[in-house]
């Protein structure tokens, strides 16, 4: 497979599945809203999203007048957000358009059809009727995709990559909301349990697993290691180290290349780690140290099977094209 | 109903040959469009531009400085061509075809041509597509061009002439394919029932004409489909192509020559390519041989491929085909060559470069279309009848300075056919592209692009200036 088809297929399916976590954290947020008690101001529930999904100048600029600033259409459709649901959208759909012979037709009708309908003025009347409609058609065309990805897809190294960047993206999504429990600590609002578990579309299987009991402790217990929860960060690991052997052909417990290394490395820290692992170093740093080794992982991923294989990479690529290469690699992540 | 104000006037229209009278091929078609009401005419058209856009069956106008996609405008109402009449046009399209091919390897070879004194030496060196590193190169087959898309039109008495050839990378076949999916939705039955030419094997057969240039004899050989990327304006076709046929759609940075053997970067390392159908021009391909700014191509690919390890198609050089006064000497090129009349006619043509038809040009201005050699897609055109007399007057100056680079023809008022226009049916000005594929053998799908000028009295049927296209019903019968 080219190497540029793989790197398409691979962030067409992170951006459908930002925007998918994207759109359940406006939903559920706006939901919890509607329970807002006398005297609570709207803007505090917004702030942890803000904080936790927004980067740049841009959104410094944005939180700064935080009470006026509409943090739900800021996510969703704002065009002075480089990273709104409709702008993750349009990257999958130019990500798709450049590798539309390995997607079957339905996946790229789907995928052209929403992203059509969050360019139009459509978007933005639905947004101001029934904001939580629009998150839920983002939802549910993002299960859409993932159920044509699962039963019209031949199982190649191209549906991998696919598998890939959807679990990476499931993973940091999964830990970056986890750690807005911890948000008490810097003096933010910090979320509730429950929507936390929401947000993650987490709470009923939790509450299969844990019964009543609600604590920070199981939550993150849950969404880190939890073998069988297919948000969890353990079990987004075990898929991704499933697909890598995949493609190498290699043997479980093996490995043939960087990135096979520091997967199965997470992958097994997280199978056998447990509380005393988080309350070793406290929940936020321990989210912070998982998230720069998934960071890592992508970044192995890029140089083994994308820039070029070594073999030939230091005979046939200059300094200079290696350099744009990461540059547009860059570009990818920010955008 | 549907044909009750519609005035045929005084053209050669497709589909009456008089007022109140249709030709017998389009009998059946004038009943079921009898039957449907406006509004049920207005849904199925209003369906069908949904169905293109949403299937992303578009191509890109850079209008306002940012790309935006638009879908080609599509005219529910098809074409269609009787078989004895197409059987007609595929003779003339093989012959010319074969004819052009000759002269081709003629001038990159010996010049036979050129010394007979039936093609003038200059004109051919003169040539802006002229490649003089193809001089004395073996090409799979001596076949330069591949793929060729040759426009036709018909004159006030419906005669078919040769416009233009475009042997460089026509575009089009694409919505050729997609229109005809499309119309037999919309139309199943009375496509049915009027027995219509399948066309749905065209990327097969292309890819057949593809593999058998493969300099490596093996019977799987590696064919790519090179694209410019997904900001030209027909990046649609080339990923359809390569779907459809099942290969590769690399982009330049996809490619790597080492060792004068093209390859392609894939996750599992190198993997050698054999034949390249490319759709990027010639100036763009290769930046060590071409232009030097172009980032499109792959450098090295031109050694690449005069070493023989890699095919192309078409052939680099093969534009001197494409250059407008060119066209003035295919005729006898057909004479030259295959010893034959040509069977499909020209539009007469006048060389300002010949002394007495030069002084001829320039009396008759106002009455001739006058077009510069190397350029195409309606640009660098002078319409006689319709210009300004300070446009003649600076036309007139640039033919006297370089006559070599202008040719001028009587203005041929196209062929009409019944298009829908806002909630009417109404007359518009048509042209056709078949598409012509050379390989082991010449092979034409039936069927084509008709193109359609959907401005009122418009000749110009360019989809960057108004147009829209049909589909083009080619009879069993």
């Amino acid at each position: 497979m080219l190497s540029r088809v793989a790197d398409a297929l691979y962030w067409m399916s992170r951006y459908i599945e930002r925007a998918e976590y994207l759109a359940r954290l406006v939903d559920v947020n706006m939901q919890s809203i509607l329970d807002l008690q006398a005297g609570e101001k709207e803007s505090e529930y917004w702030k942890p999203l803000l904080y936790t999904f927004a980067e740049g100048d841009l959104i410094s600029e944005a939180r700064a007048d935080l009470d006026t600033l509409d943090v739900g259409y800021f996510i969703a459709l704002a065009k002075e957000n480089p990273g709104s649901i409709r702008q993750c959208i349009a990257l999958a759909r130019e990500n798709a358009r450049s590798i539309r012979d390995q997607l079957s037709e339905g996946i790229f009708v789907e995928l052209n059809s929403i992203s059509l309908f969050l360019q139009s003025d459509e978007a933005e009347r639905l947004w101001h009727r029934a904001p939580e409609e629009l998150c839920r058609r983002v939802i549910r065309f993002s299960l859409v995709f993932q159920g044509l990805c699962d039963s019209t897809l031949p199982r190649n190294e191209g549906s991998h990559f696919i598998q890939m960047g959807k679990n990476l993206e499931r993973a940091d999504k999964t830990s970056r909301i986890l750690d807005m429990l911890t948000y008490g600590d810097i003096e933010m609002p910090s979320v509730s349990h429950a929507n936390v578990l929401r947000s993650c579309s987490a709470l009923a299987a939790y509450r299969y697993e844990f019964r009543g009991r609600v604590s920070t402790d199981s939550v993150a217990l849950f969404l880190l290691f939890s073998s069988r929860f297919p948000r969890s960060v353990r079990f987004c690991a075990e898929a991704i180290n499933t697909s890598l052997h995949a493609i190498s052909g290699h043997a479980h417990g093996h490995y043939s290349n960087e990135v096979e290394r520091i997967t199965g490395s997470l992958q097994g820290e997280l199978s056998f780690s447990g509380l005393e692992a988080i309350q070793q170093t406290g929940l936020h740093d321990y989210i912070d140290r998982l998230q720069s080794r998934l960071n890592e992982i992508g970044q192995k991923l890029f140089e083994t099977y994308i820039l070029l294989p070594s073999a030939v990479k230091d005979v046939t690529v200059s300094q200079r094209e290696r350099a744009e290469f990461f540059q547009y690699q860059q570009q990818q992540q920010q955008q | 109903m549907a044909f009750e104000a519609y005035k045929k006037e005084d053209f050669f229209d497709e589909m009456f040959r008089a007022e109140d009278d249709v030709f017998p091929h389009y009998e059946k078609l004038r009943v079921r469009l009898d039957e449907l009401s406006r509004s049920e005419m207005m849904e199925r058209q209003r369906r069908l531009d949904h169905s293109f856009l949403e299937h992303g069956v578009t191509f890109t106008v850079y209008a306002d400085g940012q790309g935006t996609e638009r879908i080609f405008p599509f005219d529910l109402i098809p074409r269609v061509i009787p078989a004895a009449e197409w059987e007609m046009i595929e003779r003339g399209l093989t012959q010319r075809i074969t004819a052009l091919n000759l002269f081709l390897h003629d001038i990159y070879h010996e010049r036979q041509i050129v010394r007979d004194g039936k093609v003038p030496a200059e004109i051919v060196d003169s040539c802006e597509h002229y490649l003089p590193a193809m001089e004395n190169v073996a090409v799979p087959g001596g076949i330069y061009i591949h793929i060729c898309g040759t426009d036709l039109i018909r004159d006030h008495e419906g005669n078919y002439l040769v416009l233009e050839d475009n042997g460089r990378c026509p575009s089009g076949v694409s919505y050729v394919l997609a229109n005809r999916q499309a119309m037999r939705r919309v139309f199943p039955r009375l496509y049915r029932r009027m027995g219509v030419r399948r066309i749905d094997h065209y990327p097969e057969e292309l890819l057949r004409s593809l593999q058998f240039l493969s300099p490596r004899k093996q019977d799987d050989p590696v064919c790519v489909v090179l694209t410019p990327g997904i900001y030209n304006s027909a990046y649609f076709e080339h990923t359809f192509l390569a779907r459809e046929m099942g290969i590769e759609i690399v982009e330049g940075k996809d490619l790597i020559v080492v060792d004068n053997v093209v390859h392609m970067r894939t996750t599992r390392g190198l993997v050698r390519v054999d034949v390249i159908y490319r759709r990027i021009d010639d100036d763009f391909i290769d930046p060590q041989f071409f232009r030097k700014d172009s980032l499109l191509g792959v450098p090295g690919l031109m050694n690449a491929y005069l070493h023989g390890n890699v095919a192309l198609a078409n052939a680099p050089g093969a534009g001197i085909a494409d250059d407008k006064v060119m066209y003035y000497y295919v005729p006898d090129m057909i004479r030259y060559y295959l010893d034959q009349e040509p069977i499909l006619g020209s539009v007469p043509t006048y060389l300002p470069a010949v002394e007495e038809d030069r002084q001829y040009i320039l009396d008759n201005l106002d009455k001739l279309v006058v077009k510069a050699a190397g350029e195409s897609g309606g640009y660098g055109m002078l319409m006689g009848p319709t210009s300004t007399r300070s446009a003649r007057r600076e036309f007139a100056e640039r033919i006297k300075e370089d006559p070599r680079n202008f040719v001028a023809q009587p203005v041929i008022s196209l062929s009409r056919h019944p298009t829908i226009c806002g909630s009417r049916i109404e007359g518009r000005h048509i042209d056709f592209r078949p598409f012509v594929l050379s390989g082991d053998d010449v092979r034409i799908v039936p069927g084509g692009l008709t193109r359609v000028a959907l401005k009122k009295g418009s000749l110009v049927v360019n989809s960057s200036q108004g147009g829209g296209s049909k589909d083009t019903w080619v009879l069993n019968e």
